[in-house]
């Protein structure tokens, strides 16, 4: 394998950071220019990583420089493809949205590709200081895109809230790493699990940092008792960035976690396991709750990623030695990835056009003016409620099948009760555009329809769809198979073993 | 090929929805395209039929895989039960199509063309993933339907009733989940098909009776029996005809084709020991649902009432345990369907034309709308089981069926089927019959049934009657799977 390959992903992104940095220092471009600048820059970081893409394969590379602390194999390359596609996604999406409010410069086209490149780096990253490092890069570059939103005066709010509660987590994990390498000699994941199956010293100050490293992985997914703060910081900012948070970041947190877990995953899974049982109740029960009182369709979308949060724990708890049920993990990342950043682009077009706030009565009367928008977002709303023919459908049956599978009849009964909930908040966005008719004064007349961003959510419905109904080979509709998914998250897993 | 005429007809209707939905805009056109698509649905139906063969079981299968991971497939066959309510559906819905006055718009038109597909995709399913993928998606455009062309408090009622389903059929999913896991337990190999379901072992007694319960409470909602009835009066009085025509001909039938279908062979011994509950939540349903179709007095209600009381009744009959009571109840489905369809769809008319639902308002229809008045006579009569109907011989049946059960329940059904002939001839008599006691008798502006509506109600007016008279030619198309299941799967002694 040429290794040089390898790297390439995370240079070309690297490098676009860079050029989008030099382009705006001249006002002679335009945010057009950006967008198509950043996407190429993408788009060829897509094609290097599926040069390797489904091959088994685990290398470090140039071991004298970088050591064991970034790997290169199978399973971060199927992250980084997620990271990448989703923010490709995001930002032709988001391309109206972008061209309408003045406040989003260039600068924030480089800042998002630095946050990427700490992601990517994140996805890579089998060392803990490594990681706490790709962590920072990414999570900063977050902080600063989130206060880009400088026409709401929440945003300082927002901006410093999440600022500062999560430079406070983040101490956390630098504190479990040092607690982890008092205890072991070593902050390598590898090397971690070897001497867990070793020796049983010093397993006490391990299982502290252990945890101390689990408050920052629940404090950036949103997860009870740490998901105060996605309310305001999520509607404080950017729609982008609101989108861009709850799906593509909230990945690349789980592809340090999920690789920190299957390769330990004898010792954490028994401290761990009451912890998550708990949290997985609660993180239910609270985003629930949360997601009922909203009338903000942005707030609404926010406190609901924490639903969908909790079953994401609950699929945790059924990863069974090996990783074997971290396919449900990966398929439910995919399918909310796909329909939340549908739902939150869709959202910022249409905010993009008019001057409204977006609660559920501006939804009134949508599906008579513009049909279309109302049935792309009918899809992405049935998607999050998990109805079947979508590809939220199937993300919750893997999921739940697994826990069901692992034992957790009980906690998957409760998150099926939480899903029953979802079906209100998500359906009464779907009466009120079909079933209202329009009531005030916005001129949906003057919408530009005839844009990326409108082509851009319409290829995600169709994935959306797609997923859902995958391989149904009826002699007259053959579509390529979503179990080409499974094999290559097989693939991936079992590359973190090599 | 011929093993893929199931799946042509699965999916023709959504296929052509597709098409419609991106072409053109007219109402008129997509109607008229709608309707012969429905039509050669019920040639293919009919072709299905005539080559079927009662004694092989499952016939026309097709078995391809969906998602391997998991042992999904899209398995799909059809045997005596589903094929005669594949041909019910085929039969009812072209014909509706020339009653339905209210689809002016494509919408409508393209919603009640996928819901055609979501029912027979249900019925046709042999995976329990299948089944639920198309279950659920039936209930979408039956929403939209509502909340869209509905009258009255529609948005309250259609949250209601989509609420009060999707978490119905939710339960149902944690059961197949589960199932499929303890299959996946004992056998190594995930697989959701129903005949791989009746081969687990491992469950104990009381982990059955739950799944058992989550699957009936999802069928119950949808039938509706007792206590989980309370959507139906809303969602029948504010819901359009074609979604209340759907939901109480076909929909209601599929919950109790679902119980047939899953949970008797699944659970043989929890139905057989828990019979004597059903029969009476069904018996009680009859005679509760009877009571409260007496008091109504808006039209709608009434036969919401009406309707839920049959079913229960039908419901007894399936849990009868003997095959009078299956196969009367199986008679029953379609004799039933197609009454109340066609009572519903001639209400939906009479409410258009006069403005009126309520009984006290109404009257005199019969001098001013003649045909009208002995076509609605005729499935009246049905619905209430004179001899000659349809409705008399499925009756007759579920009766010894219960009587066979219990003899006393046998007696008290015999006698509570007098409710059902009070309240609708009472109602019949006040509504259509005399003359108008509001407005000092001033005649209602009740047109007469169109040529195009009459050639739509003829093959069911046929139907009824050459079901009263000649049950074998239908009967023996579904008898000897009524007798499988009797013999086969139910544990030895169980029958009575």
């Amino acid at each position: 394998m040429n290794s040089i390959l390898l790297i390439l992903p995370m240079i070309s992104v690297l490098i676009g950071a860079l050029v989008l940095m030099f382009m705006s220092m001249y006002d002679t471009f335009k945010i057009r220019h950006f967008i198509t600048v950043s996407v190429i820059a993408l788009v060829i970081a897509v094609i290097f990583s599926m040069g390797n893409f489904g091959d088994l394969y685990s290398e470090s590379l140039f071991p004298v420089i970088l050591g064991d602390r970034i790997v290169f194999d199978s399973y971060a390359n199927l992250f980084s493809i997620l990271l990448l596609v989703g923010t490709i996604f995001i930002i032709l999406v988001g391309e109206s949205y972008a061209n309408k409010k003045t406040y989003l410069k260039g600068e924030f086209y480089s800042i998002m590709l630095f946050s990427l490149f700490g992601m990517l780096l994140l996805a890579h990253a089998n060392e803990l200081i490594t990681a706490y490092i790709a962590f920072e890069i990414a999570s900063f570059s977050v902080y600063i895109m989130v206060g880009f939103n400088s026409e709401d005066g929440r945003r300082v709010e927002a901006m410093f809230k999440y600022l500062v509660l999560g430079s406070f987590i983040g101490v956390f994990f630098l504190l479990g790493t040092a607690l982890i390498y008092g205890a072991t000699g070593t902050t390598n994941l590898t090397e971690i699990a070897e001497f867990m199956q070793k020796s049983q010293e010093n397993i006490a100050l391990l299982y502290i940092g252990l945890t101390m490293i689990l408050f920052t992985f629940l404090f950036k997914i949103a997860a009870f008792p740490f998901q105060s703060w996605v309310l305001d910081v999520y509607r404080g900012s950017p729609v982008l960035i609101t989108a861009y948070m709850a799906s593509v970041f909230k990945i690349a947190i789980f592809a340090l976690f999920l690789r920190l877990y299957i390769q330990e995953f004898s010792m954490i899974h028994e401290l761990w396991e009451p912890i998550f049982e708990t949290l997985t109740l609660l993180t239910l029960l609270i985003g629930t709750w949360m997601a009922l009182n909203q009338t903000v369709i942005k707030s609404m979308l926010a406190a609901s990623s924490i639903v969908h949060t909790g079953y994401l724990i609950l699929a945790f708890l059924a990863l069974g030695e090996g990783g074997a049920g971290s396919y449900a993990i990966i398929f439910y990342l995919i399918a909310y990835l796909l329909s939340a950043i549908g739902a939150f682009g869709l959202v910022s077009h249409i905010i993009a056009q008019t001057k409204v706030k977006i609660t559920y009565d501006d939804f009134k009367g949508l599906a008579h003016e513009r049909p279309y928008l109302a049935a792309m977002m009918t899809i992405f709303l049935l998607s999050l409620a998990g109805i079947p023919s979508t590809i939220g459908f199937m993300g919750k049956f893997y999921v739940f099948t697994e826990a069901i599978s692992a034992g957790y009849t009980l906690l998957a009964t409760l998150a099926i009760l939480a899903t029953m909930i979802s079906i209100y908040y998500y359906f009464k966005l779907i009466a009120m555009m079909y079933f209202y008719s329009s009531d005030k004064e916005i001129p949906l007349q003057t919408f530009d329809d005839k844009r990326i961003s409108t082509y851009a959510i319409g290829a995600l419905g169709l994935l959306t769809i797609w997923g859902g109904i995958g391989s149904i080979v009826v002699f007259f509709v053959p579509i390529p198979s979503i179990d080409e998914i499974l094999v290559v998250t097989q693939t991936a897993i079992a590359s973190l073993f090599i | 090929m011929s093993a893929d005429i199931l799946s042509f007809i699965i999916f023709l209707p959504a296929i052509v929805a597709f098409i419609l939905m991106i072409t053109t805009k007219d109402a008129n056109t997509v109607r008229n395209i709608a309707f012969v698509t429905t039509i050669i649905i019920f040639g293919l139906v009919l072709k299905l039929y005539l080559s079927f063969d009662p004694e092989a079981g499952i016939q026309f299968v097709t078995n391809n895989v969906w998602i391997e991971q998991y042992g999904i497939n899209y398995y799909i066959g059809v045997d005596g039960f589903s094929l005669t309510i594949l041909m019910l559906i085929a039969l009812l819905i072209s014909p509706a199509y020339l009653l339905l006055w209210e689809g002016r718009t494509k919408g409508y038109w393209i919603n009640m063309l996928l819901v055609q597909t979501g029912i027979t995709g249900a019925l046709l399913s042999l995976d329990m993933v299948l089944f639920y993928f198309f279950w659920e998606t039936m209930l979408l455009p039956i929403f939209l339907i509502m909340g869209m062309f509905g009258t009255g408090n529609k948005i309250f009622s259609t949250i209601k009733v989509t609420v009060y389903t999707i978490a119905g059929s939710l339960l149902m999913l944690i059961a197949i989940m589960y199932l499929g896991t303890a299959y996946y337990a004992e056998f190594g190999t995930w697989s959701f098909a129903i005949d791989s379901f009746t081969q687990i072992s491992t469950l104990s007694y009381d982990a059955k009776l739950w799944l058992f319960l989550a699957f009936a409470t999802a069928f119950a909602i949808k039938i509706p029996l007792f206590p989980f009835h309370t959507w139906i009066t809303d969602t029948y009085t504010n819901a359009p005809t074609g979604a209340v025509f759907i939901l109480s001909a076909i929909m209601a039938k599929l919950g109790v084709y679902a119980i047939v279908r899953f949970l008797i062979p699944i659970f043989p011994e929890i139905y057989s020991d828990f019979s004597i509950f059903f029969v009476c939540i069904g018996i009680f349903g009859l005679i509760y649902f009877g009571i409260a179709a007496l008091m109504q007095n808006d039209i709608k209600r009434m036969f919401a009432y009406a309707s839920a009381s049959h079913l229960s009744f039908i419901t007894a009959g399936v849990f009868s345990l003997n095959a009078y009571g299956m196969s009367g109840a199986l008679y029953l489905i379609i004799a039933h369907a197609i009454a109340t369809g066609g009572l519903f769809l001639l209400i939906g008319i009479l409410h258009r034309e006069t403005g009126f639902k309520t009984i006290s308002n109404l009257g005199g229809i019969a001098k001013q709308a003649p045909i009208f008045t002995v076509i609605f006579a005729i499935f009246l009569f049905s619905n209430v089981g004179l001899p000659g109907t349809s409705g008399f011989t499925s009756e007759l049946l579920i009766i010894f069926g219960l009587y066979e059960f219990h003899p006393v329940l046998g007696y008290i059904s015999g006698l509570t089927v007098l409710i059902a002939a009070s309240f609708m001839l009472w109602m019949f008599q006040r509504a259509i019959l005399q003359d108008r006691e509001t407005d000092n008798g001033k005649d209602l502006p009740m047109r007469d049934l169109k040529i195009k509506e009459i050639l739509g109600l003829i093959p069911w007016v046929v139907l009824i009657f050459v079901m009263g008279l000649y049950p074998d030619y239908f009967i023996d198309k579904f008898e000897p799977s009524v007798l499988h299941y009797i013999s086969d799967i139910l544990p030895s002694g169980a029958t009575k």
